[in-house]
């Protein structure tokens, strides 16, 4: 072992390292900041690591080719041996990287840890937040599937709404004006080495921060910030009151390092890894494209937009969110720390996660768009079916067959772009079905046109068979009176009580 | 040293057992296959029939397909050629690419043989003979309105269960009401053309001109909204 401490000291005496690394380890923290809340960024970095070592793993056998990326994921899938699961672990790694990237953000807001002196800390954080997010959308696109190609497509459409430069922009993004091979080799570039390089040089320059800054001390009610009296507070904090950050904090970090490595390793085991999907391939239209979760609430939220919108939320939705929180800093860098005094702080961070889960919640089974093959596959419950005459069940078929069950659910099955109509007998009357297939209205194509009045018929007949059973159809109470008192000529329509249809 | 070779017996287990983890993609299944590379029959079906004609072919909206006399009564051709090109004058598509659908000659190949490997019965009939298919002549309406009076009116002449409703003659064709009369729809309870008449089975000319009858029961602008009570 003597050779081992005697290179250690041939090397120490040249780089010098080991007197910063010791300062950086045993430099004083402020006691209450070895606390749970403050172990997430570490994690980020742990799982970048991660990303790191898989990615390269990964790259050994990943061809960034057109005609090659699919297969070769299908290879690592299915012919190299653990290749799956390396797979899987770089896919979790990476929806836990947003996660608690986002988780880390959070919470430096919620403790004010922006304030003074640490407004650059949290600039370059959300420049390494951007280039998560630009990891996560490119590493998407890497796998070359159906969902990519689409997502990719998307993306390009909404680049070249961007006025002015929008064409050379999609033209710089895709090395082209369509989606081809250039295209794969460009995101390839731009995940392998453009933004992971960016993102270990931002990395350090964040840490280097933290430690040159000290850890955000726990935000305590009625010390506001003051950028004249801060540093002294602080030095007194860390130097009466302080732990060394070895071990006193970093126990800490390394057991929930580890948590999150081992929640990302049994992810990968039980769920497996993402895709690839289907081949990308721009005839197949019987397909459902989706974005990875952390963009799935602009997928949302953009289906609930007048088209008329689009364009301006995704052109200007963007820059605002970035730069308020790029202005944050600078705009509140003083004052109170603590939540307990900061209720709109607390009132905008709850708002935007409770708009985000709901976004995200609605996107993931999309009840605003209609099920495409719900017509030819979904069946009329077979009860239903039994209590039909021939002509409602004529309408049954012409119900599938006009494609209304990929809006319309019957027994919980089919679309839910409009209502179910298990019950719609008890809440409209016949004239109202009529007059609903044929002009439509609200959100639901006019029939009119396209149906013939006998197709029109068995349709309204069928719709009025689907009530509960113990419970009448609706029906038009002037047309009961009708048939009970007799029907009035035609020439008296006029007068209110009477009615202008015949009796049935 | 122990704890290296622990780690390292673990990492073999792992390795060994890790295709059997849940997460481990299946082998030749592809996650999401081209949709005109899919041949299973029950897809296939399930995808594209079972709305109209039923799970697994039966209690659907429209014709039973999982009916073994259909299935022994029906030659290939017809049925491919129905799947491929539609019925006219019905609410069946077509679903043949060439007719644009979307299903390819592999496809209703497999649909095709699906259907006889899933639902026909050898002794569906019991040794009786079946119509054609297809009629060959022109039926006679007069002697059709017998045959309905005799085989069909029992059943069919309550308001709920008209089959006489213009609407309900509007919207199928010929060959439609030809094939519920021989193969019937047993899944509602509606004999097959052996046990409609009672004593004998409808012959080749009965189920024609019944057929001619109930044509001629259709009228020139049928299913109008507000027309006479029927
Ligand atoms: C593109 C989707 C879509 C299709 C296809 C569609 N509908 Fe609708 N339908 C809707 C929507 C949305 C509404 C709610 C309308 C509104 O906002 O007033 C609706 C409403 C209805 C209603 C009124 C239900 C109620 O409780 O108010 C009936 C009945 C109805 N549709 C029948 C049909 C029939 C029959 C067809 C086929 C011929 C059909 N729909 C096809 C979307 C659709
Ligand atoms: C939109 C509803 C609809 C769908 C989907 C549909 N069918 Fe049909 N099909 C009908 C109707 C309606 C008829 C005419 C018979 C009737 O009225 O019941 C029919 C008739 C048929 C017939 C001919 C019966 C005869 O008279 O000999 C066959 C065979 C058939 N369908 C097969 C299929 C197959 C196979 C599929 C799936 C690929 C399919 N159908 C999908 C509605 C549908
Ligand atoms: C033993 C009773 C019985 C006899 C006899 C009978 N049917 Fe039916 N039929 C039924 C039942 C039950 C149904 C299904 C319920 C319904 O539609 O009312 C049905 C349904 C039908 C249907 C509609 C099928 C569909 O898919 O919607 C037609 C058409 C039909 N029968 C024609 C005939 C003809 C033509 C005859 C005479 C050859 C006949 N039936 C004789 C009992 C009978």
């Amino acid at each position: 072992m003597r050779w081992l401490t005697e290179s250690y000291k041939w090397v120490e005496r040249r780089v010098q390292l080991e007197a910063p690394v010791k300062d950086a380890m045993l430099h004083p923290v402020p006691k209450n900041t070895a606390s749970w809340w403050y172990v997430f960024g570490s994690a980020a970095m742990t799982l970048l690591m991660l990303q790191v070592a898989t990615g390269i793993l990964l790259a050994l056998i990943y061809v960034p080719s057109a005609g090659d990326a699919w297969n070769t994921l299908q290879l690592l899938n299915h012919e190299i041996p653990l290749g799956w699961f390396i797979r899987a672990m770089h896919g979790w790694g990476s929806n836990f990287m947003v996660a608690v990237v986002l988780i880390h953000m959070m919470q430096v807001f919620m403790f004010g840890a922006y304030k003074f002196p640490r407004e650059l800390t949290w600039v370059v954080g959300v420049l390494l937040l951007l280039m998560t997010l630009g990891m996560a959308f490119t590493g998407q696109v890497l796998r070359f599937d159906q969902d990519a190609y689409w997502g990719l497509g998307i993306g390009a459409s909404i680049s070249s709404r961007v006025p002015i430069v929008g064409g050379p922009l999609v033209n710089l993004l895709l090395g082209g004006p369509i989606i081809g091979g250039a295209t794969l080799t460009r995101f390839f570039a731009l995940h392998v080495f453009v933004i992971p390089g960016a993102l270990l040089a931002f990395v350090g320059l964040h840490v280097w921060m933290v430690l040159k800054l000290g850890v955000n001390e726990w935000p305590m009610p009625g010390r506001p910030v003051n950028r004249k009296t801060y540093d002294a507070e602080y030095h007194k904090l860390t130097h009466d009151d302080g732990i060394p950050f070895v071990p006193g904090a970093l126990w800490k970090d390394l057991v929930f390092s580890a948590g999150i490595i081992v929640a990302v390793a049994v992810c990968a085991a039980i769920f497996g890894p993402y895709g690839p999907t289907g081949q990308p391939d721009p005839t197949i239209i019987q397909t459902a494209p989706k974005p990875d979760f952390f963009f799935l609430w602009i997928y949302a939220v953009l289906s609930y937009l007048p088209p008329s919108l689009e364009t301006p939320f995704l052109l200007i939705a963007p820059v605002i969110g970035i730069g308020f929180l790029l202005v944050l800093p600078f705009w509140a860098g003083e004052g109170e720390k603590s939540w307990h005094r900061r209720p709109v702080a607390v009132i905008v961070l709850v708002t935007v996660a409770v708009l985000w889960g709901v976004f995200t919640h609605l996107a993931t089974f999309t009840p605003w768009s209609p099920k495409m093959d719900a017509w030819s596959g979904s069946t009329v419950p077979a009860k239903i079916v039994h209590n039909l005459s021939p002509v409602e069940r004529q309408g049954a078929v012409i119900f599938q067959s006009k494609q209304c069950r990929n809006c319309h659910s019957i027994g919980g099955v089919g679309g839910e772009r409009g209502p179910a109509l298990d019950n719609v007998a008890s809440r409209m009357t016949e004239d109202q079905l009529i007059r609903q297939v044929i002009q439509g209205g609200g959100n639901m194509p006019a029939y009119g046109k396209n149906l013939a009045p006998s197709e029109v018929t068995a349709l309204v007949r069928f719709l009025g068979t689907l009530h509960p059973a113990g419970q009448p159809a609706a029906s038009d109470a002037s047309r009961t009176a009708a048939a009970q008192f007799g029907a009035p000529s035609q020439t008296q329509s006029s007068s209110p009580t009477t009615s202008p249809q015949k009796t049935q | 040293m122990k704890v290296s070779l622990l780690a390292g017996a673990a990492l073999l287990l792992f390795t060994a057992g890790c295709n059997r983890l849940p997460g481990a993609p299946k082998a030749g299944v592809e996650e999401v296959p081209r949709p005109d590379s899919i041949t299973s029959f029950k897809t296939l079906y399930g995808q594209n029939c079972a709305g109209c004609h039923g799970d697994n072919g039966r209690n659907g909206a429209a014709f039973a397909l999982n009916n073994p006399v259909y299935q022994a009564w029906i030659d290939d051709a017809s049925l491919r050629r129905i799947i491929e090109n539609g019925e006219p004058g019905t609410q069946m598509p077509a679903f043949g690419t060439k007719a644009g659908g979307m299903l390819n000659d592999a496809q209703l190949d497999a649909l095709v043989h699906g259907m006889r490997s899933e639902w026909s019965k050898s002794d569906a009939v019991s040794g009786q003979t079946l119509p054609p298919y297809a009629a060959a002549k022109t039926g006679d309406a007069a002697a059709g309105k017998a045959v309905y009076e005799s085989a069909c009116a029992r059943c069919h002449s309550d308001a709920g269960n008209k089959i006489t409703d213009p609407t309900y003659l509007a919207l199928v064709n010929d060959q439609t009401l030809r094939t519920i009369i021989v193969a019937g729809r047993p899944d509602l309870g509606h004999p097959d053309w052996r046990s409609t008449a009672s004593g004998h089975p409808l012959s080749d000319d009965d189920i024609t001109n019944l057929t001619a009858w109930l044509a001629s029961q259709r009228v020139s602008a049928p299913g109008q909204p507000y027309a006479e009570p029927q």
